[in-house]
């Protein structure tokens, strides 16, 4: 019976060619889409999994108050790890302490020969951290390679890079910021690329504390980069450990500042979804976006299965003598709904075929997209199999059922008779179909063209300074480097395209900020934090900032001037600018006066507010050189620049970035927001139009006798055309008011995430409008022309 | 009114012509009420679409009112369309989507014509053929011979100057098949319509006053009836 059937659907399907074709064409393009989607979601789901005690795995979370300002940090203070270690002996087996760093790492071959130079990012880790995260070792062991200082622990793939095979590796040594030898102690495999912790060069945590200053008593100072990971003993839950945070709070932090330090724990898994905290390994997604990208996959689904039941309804029609005599024969319904269902899973058993293929194609372009390394292996992975089979069936009953309900239940005696009309077929449920199709497609248009346009909003807002064709390069700060700093400045001012160089801690917009109290013209601290920023006297010249009061900082290695910004002077309810000149500030246990102040600028992604900032001078904070270019000699400048800086600084390796390439990062999901929008917005149009495609054709080839008719009654091909596009021009257009409040909420929601957005109005609906109802006419036309031009006397000739 | 001059129409069949009209030449002056008769497959239906300018000869010329329409332009046969060509099928085909009221008034708002006048003369057509209890209802819930009716108001209702009939009453019984030709004739006489009909019944083309026999594509006869 099922042979029968199979064969039976493959002859209606060959039948009714055309409409097959655009049955699997939408379908196998929506269903590429699902599994693209659903192999991304499955890889960003799996980060950081198979850890042995995954559940009971926790990062420690550090936090202030202020009275007007909350923030978060995932680093902890240097001595939390020991502290808590003692105090929660009740509720952790064991507190691990992993501190990210960086430095020039050497190699010296058999002969002595100094064989690699690199720059390279290490992790400071004591055996607890390893102990909490069962990493695989290939050799050694948590406890004996990490205990001792100057020992490190590299990755397979790191000794692999660095003595030829991580087999011959542990024993030798390399050496570390030029000063320290370190002993291989041990290997562990490579992390994959769906880990948080992106470990190939481990250094004993003993080896931090030797070189490390005061900081490691400090209960005041807090890095990002020192993390601390706990794991919770069996059977206690993270609620007890909650209790015992505020009694630990009292016991380590001081009681009278003015921000209030709190702790929380952050469940492992939680690690890779959390964008405001980051991690090593800078790859955070939100759940939002996932479950974002969810939601168009089913769209997607949604409308390509719309396509099949408008196009199997319309077609029921014809079948409907079919159903009649089969019925006399003595079929029974269930047995039809069978035959109808079997040619909907032949539908989508090939769509689907066609959709891996397809999937298959779209796979590089996605990974380029999310610069991430993404399988489709189904021998790998074998749940994207089982979704692929979940995803046939889904379509099959989502896409057939109805439509088979619908044929399997006309009666025979009107069936035969042809007495079924097009009415009959569900020709209201079909309109309301293809507008719930079309405001998904309107919705998603909207929706592209404002993610387009605040992008473009971003790229071209003023920011306050010039961006472009400044180059960051880094520099040393110890104190061999800083002796040569003057040279490095003046030879490197010599080269020709180079228009001015600063020193500084950071650029006016960057990710490395550093927030702190401070006091102005008072003895007691502000009600908020400043961004403080370092810089010399050519700071405001070379990233193009404008003093609208007093002056620019002054030639000084020391602290003794200050800039301050606009916004600074309005939080402290300072009118007139002139009034704050002169006054004294006091920031990192300095004083000087402020000399000037600087107009706002954003300090940050657009999608903050700016910060109150002080600029001073200090030699010993810089890291950075930033060098303005002539945007002309960018290439050669840049060489040139390399070069002298590796003759001043030969120790040391060099390392470089633009500014506007900085900028631009922030907004990397912004970024792939837009492709995917763009991407998905056009699958889905062209899903919608063929669908449409298909609907018209249908009406029109049904139609062909009334349209025969008119014509002898005298309408013309315009009046014809007219006649048969209007009801889709309709479905269209209600679509679009269907869609405006929808995108609407939508679009203010998302925008509603920066502080400099676009005002929404009411254009990009416009817009998405007359696309829809322009493609729909097109669409609809070429169709109903045909139809209208028809030979008449072909329909009306033989009854 | 109408006239024909050598019209030839063949098709082309693996590059041999099978000719269904040869060098046939008549004309049909106003008021002329003409039946065409003839064995099945002669061309009765082919000639009647060429008059009807559905079908074009592929030789010969063709003058309606004094015009060459031989190869007309779209714009010009739906002007005549309009306003001096009716239609009246042997499967009716009406538009099943569309009550009594609404067939009728079809062609009316392809010609335009305001509401008021419109209203009035669906009015008059359905009065006139006593179908004023029917213009609400879809031509499904219609017998044969009220859909001809109906078809032949609808026909009427650009008041056109000459009706063109295919089988009109071929899928009727003779009791309704009369009542249609008694209409034809009272249009006939009394409105001066023009009417060429296509008929297999000897006693229908007595209604008119002239029978055109067709055999094989040619003009056998052409009787004027008493
Ligand atoms: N498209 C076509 N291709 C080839 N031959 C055709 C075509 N249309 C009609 N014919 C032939 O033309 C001839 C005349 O057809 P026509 O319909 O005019 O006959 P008729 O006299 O109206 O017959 P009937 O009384 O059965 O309606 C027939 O032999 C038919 O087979
Ligand atoms: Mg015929």
């Amino acid at each position: 019976m099922f042979k029968l059937n199979l064969k039976i659907a493959w002859r209606n399907l060959w039948k009714n060619k055309g409409y097959t074709l655009i049955n699997i064409l939408g379908l196998s393009i929506g269903m590429a889409s699902c599994i693209l989607i659903f192999i991304f979601i499955r890889y960003q789901l799996s980060f950081d999994e198979n850890f042995k005690n995954e559940g009971r795995i926790y990062r420690v979370i550090t936090s202030w108050t202020a009275p007007d300002s909350f923030f978060e940090s995932p680093g902890t203070a240097r001595p939390l790890p020991p502290a808590m270690r003692n105090d929660f002996r009740q509720q952790f087996d064991r507190v691990g302490t992993i501190q990210g760093g960086g430095g020039i790492i050497k190699v010296k071959d058999a002969s002595g020969k100094e064989s690699i130079k690199t720059a390279e990012d290490v992790q400071y880790a004591d055996p607890d951290f390893f102990e909490i995260l069962d990493f695989k070792w290939l050799e050694g062991n948590p406890r004996q390679s990490l205990s001792q200082p100057n020992t490190v622990v590299l990755s397979d793939e790191m000794a692999n890079k660095l003595f030829g095979d991580w087999h011959k590796a542990v024993g030798q040594s390399i050496n570390f910021k030029n000063k320290l030898d370190l002993k291989v102690t041990g290997i562990i495999e490579k992390t994959p690329e769906n880990s948080s912790f992106p470990l190939r060069i481990i250094i004993s945590y003993k080896t931090y504390q030797n070189q490390a200053g005061p900081e490691l008593t400090s209960w005041g100072s807090v890095s990002s980069s020192s993390e601390c990971y706990v794991l919770l003993k069996k059977g206690v839950s993270i609620e007890d450990a909650n209790r015992s945070i505020p009694q630990f709070i009292d016991k380590y932090y001081q009681k009278d500042d003015i921000s209030k330090e709190g702790h929380r724990f952050q469940p492992l898994r939680d690690i890779h979804y959390n964008e405001e905290l980051g991690n090593f390994a800078n790859k955070v997604i939100s759940k939002k976006e996932l479950y974002g990208l969810a939601i168009i996959g089913v769209f997607l689904l949604l409308t390509a299965c719309i396509n099949f039941i408008n196009l199997a309804t319309a077609q029921a029609v014809s079948r409907g003598k079919e159903v009649g005599v089969r019925k006399v024969m003595g079929s029974l319904r269930r047995q039809l709904i069978v035959q109808f269902l079997t040619e909907t899973l032949t539908i989508t058993v090939l769509s689907l075929l066609v959709g891996c293929v397809l999937t298959e194609i779209a796979l590089p372009g996605m990974q380029s997209l999310f610069k991430d390394h993404i399988s489709f292996s189904i021998i790998e992975h074998p749940i994207i199999l089982a979704f692929m089979l979940v995803l046939m069936i889904l379509v099959s009953f989502l896409a057939g059922f109805y439509p088979a309900m619908v044929m399997s239940g006309y009666s025979p005696a009107l069936a035969i008779k042809n007495k079924i009309t097009a009415n009959a077929g569900g020709l209201s449920l079909r309109k309301i179909l293809v507008v719930v199709q079309f405001a998904i497609t309107i919705i998603l248009i909207i929706g592209t063209l404002v993610v387009l346009r605040q992008m473009s909003y971003m790229r071209e807002k003023p920011l306050g300074f010039i961006p472009t064709a400044v180059a960051l390069v880094d520099i040393p700060s110890d104190s061999i480097a800083i002796t040569r700093y003057h040279t490095l400045q003046d030879q490197i001012n010599k080269i020709p395209g180079v228009l001015s160089t600063s020193y500084c801690s950071a650029a006016p917009s960057s990710d490395f900020n550093n927030e702190s109290n401070f006091r102005y013209n008072s003895t007691v601290n502000a009600t908020f934090q400043a961004n403080t920023k370092t810089g010399d006297e050519n700071y405001f010249k070379t990233f193009g900032l404008a003093i609208i009061a007093g002056k620019g900082l002054t030639k000084s290695d020391t602290v003794r001037n200050f800039v301050v910004n606009e916004t600074m002077l309005k939080k402290l309810n300072v009118v007139n600018y002139n009034e704050a000149l002169g006054k004294t500030i006091r920031v990192h246990g300095k004083t000087g006066t402020i000399v000037g102040v600087v107009k706002d600028f954003n300090n940050r992604s657009l999608h903050e507010p700016i910060s109150p900032i002080i600029l001073n001078s200090d030699k010993e904070s810089y890291t950075t050189i930033a060098i303005k270019l002539d945007s002309k000699s960018i290439l050669p400048a840049m060489q040139a620049i390399e070069k002298t800086w590796n003759n001043v600084l030969p120790e040391y390796v060099y390392g470089s970035t633009f500014l506007d390439d900085k900028i631009s990062e922030y907004y990397q999901t912004e970024k792939i927001m837009g492709a995917l929008f763009k991407v998905f917005a056009g699958v889905i149009i062209f899903i919608s139009f063929i669908g449409l495609f298909g609907l018209i054709s249908f009406v029109a080839t049904q139609r062909t006798r009334e349209v025969a008719i008119r014509k002898v009654l005298g309408a013309s091909t315009v009046e014809l055309v007219k006649m048969l596009n209007g009801s889709f021009l309709m479905m269209v257009f209600i679509a679009n008011l269907v869609a405006w409040p929808l995108a609407y909420l939508f679009v203010a929601k998302w925008l509603a995430t920066f502080t400099y957005r676009i005002e929404v109005n009411i254009w990009p609906f416009i817009l998405a409008m007359i696309i829809s109802m322009t493609i729909t006419l097109i669409t609809v036309s070429i169709r109903s022309y045909k139809a209208a031009v028809a030979n008449t006397i072909d329909a009306l000739k033989y009854e | 009114m109408i006239q024909l001059t050598n019209i030839e129409k063949y098709y082309a069949n693996k590059g041999v012509k099978n000719y269904v009209l040869r060098l046939v030449t008549t004309t049909i002056k106003q008021g002329e009420f003409v039946s065409i008769m003839g064995p099945s497959g002669a061309g009765k239906s082919t000639l009647l679409n060429i008059i009807g300018m559905l079908e074009e000869p592929t030789y010969g010329t063709y003058e309606f009112l004094g015009e060459n329409v031989t190869s007309l332009n779209e714009r010009k046969r739906i002007e005549l369309y309009r306003n001096h060509i009716g239609f009246v099928f042997q499967a009716y085909h009406l538009i099943d989507e569309m009550t009594v009221y609404e067939n009728i008034e079809a062609p009316l708002l392809y010609k335009k014509i305001g509401s008021s006048e419109r209203a009035s003369r669906i009015a008059d057509l359905l009065d006139r053929f006593n179908i004023v209890a029917k213009k609400d209802l879809f031509p499904n819930q219609l017998s044969g011979g009220q859909q001809q009716l109906v078809g032949i108001a609808r026909a009427l209702a650009a008041q056109p100057s000459i009706i063109l009939a295919d089988e009109p009453t071929g899928n009727l019984q003779s009791a309704q098949a009369e009542e249609i030709m008694e209409l034809f004739k009272k249009l006939n006489q009394e409105d001066g319509i023009t009417i060429i009909q296509v008929t297999h019944s000897e006693k229908n083309a007595q209604y008119g006053n002239r029978i055109l026999h067709i055999a094989d594509g040619v003009v056998k006869e052409d009787v004027t009836v008493a």
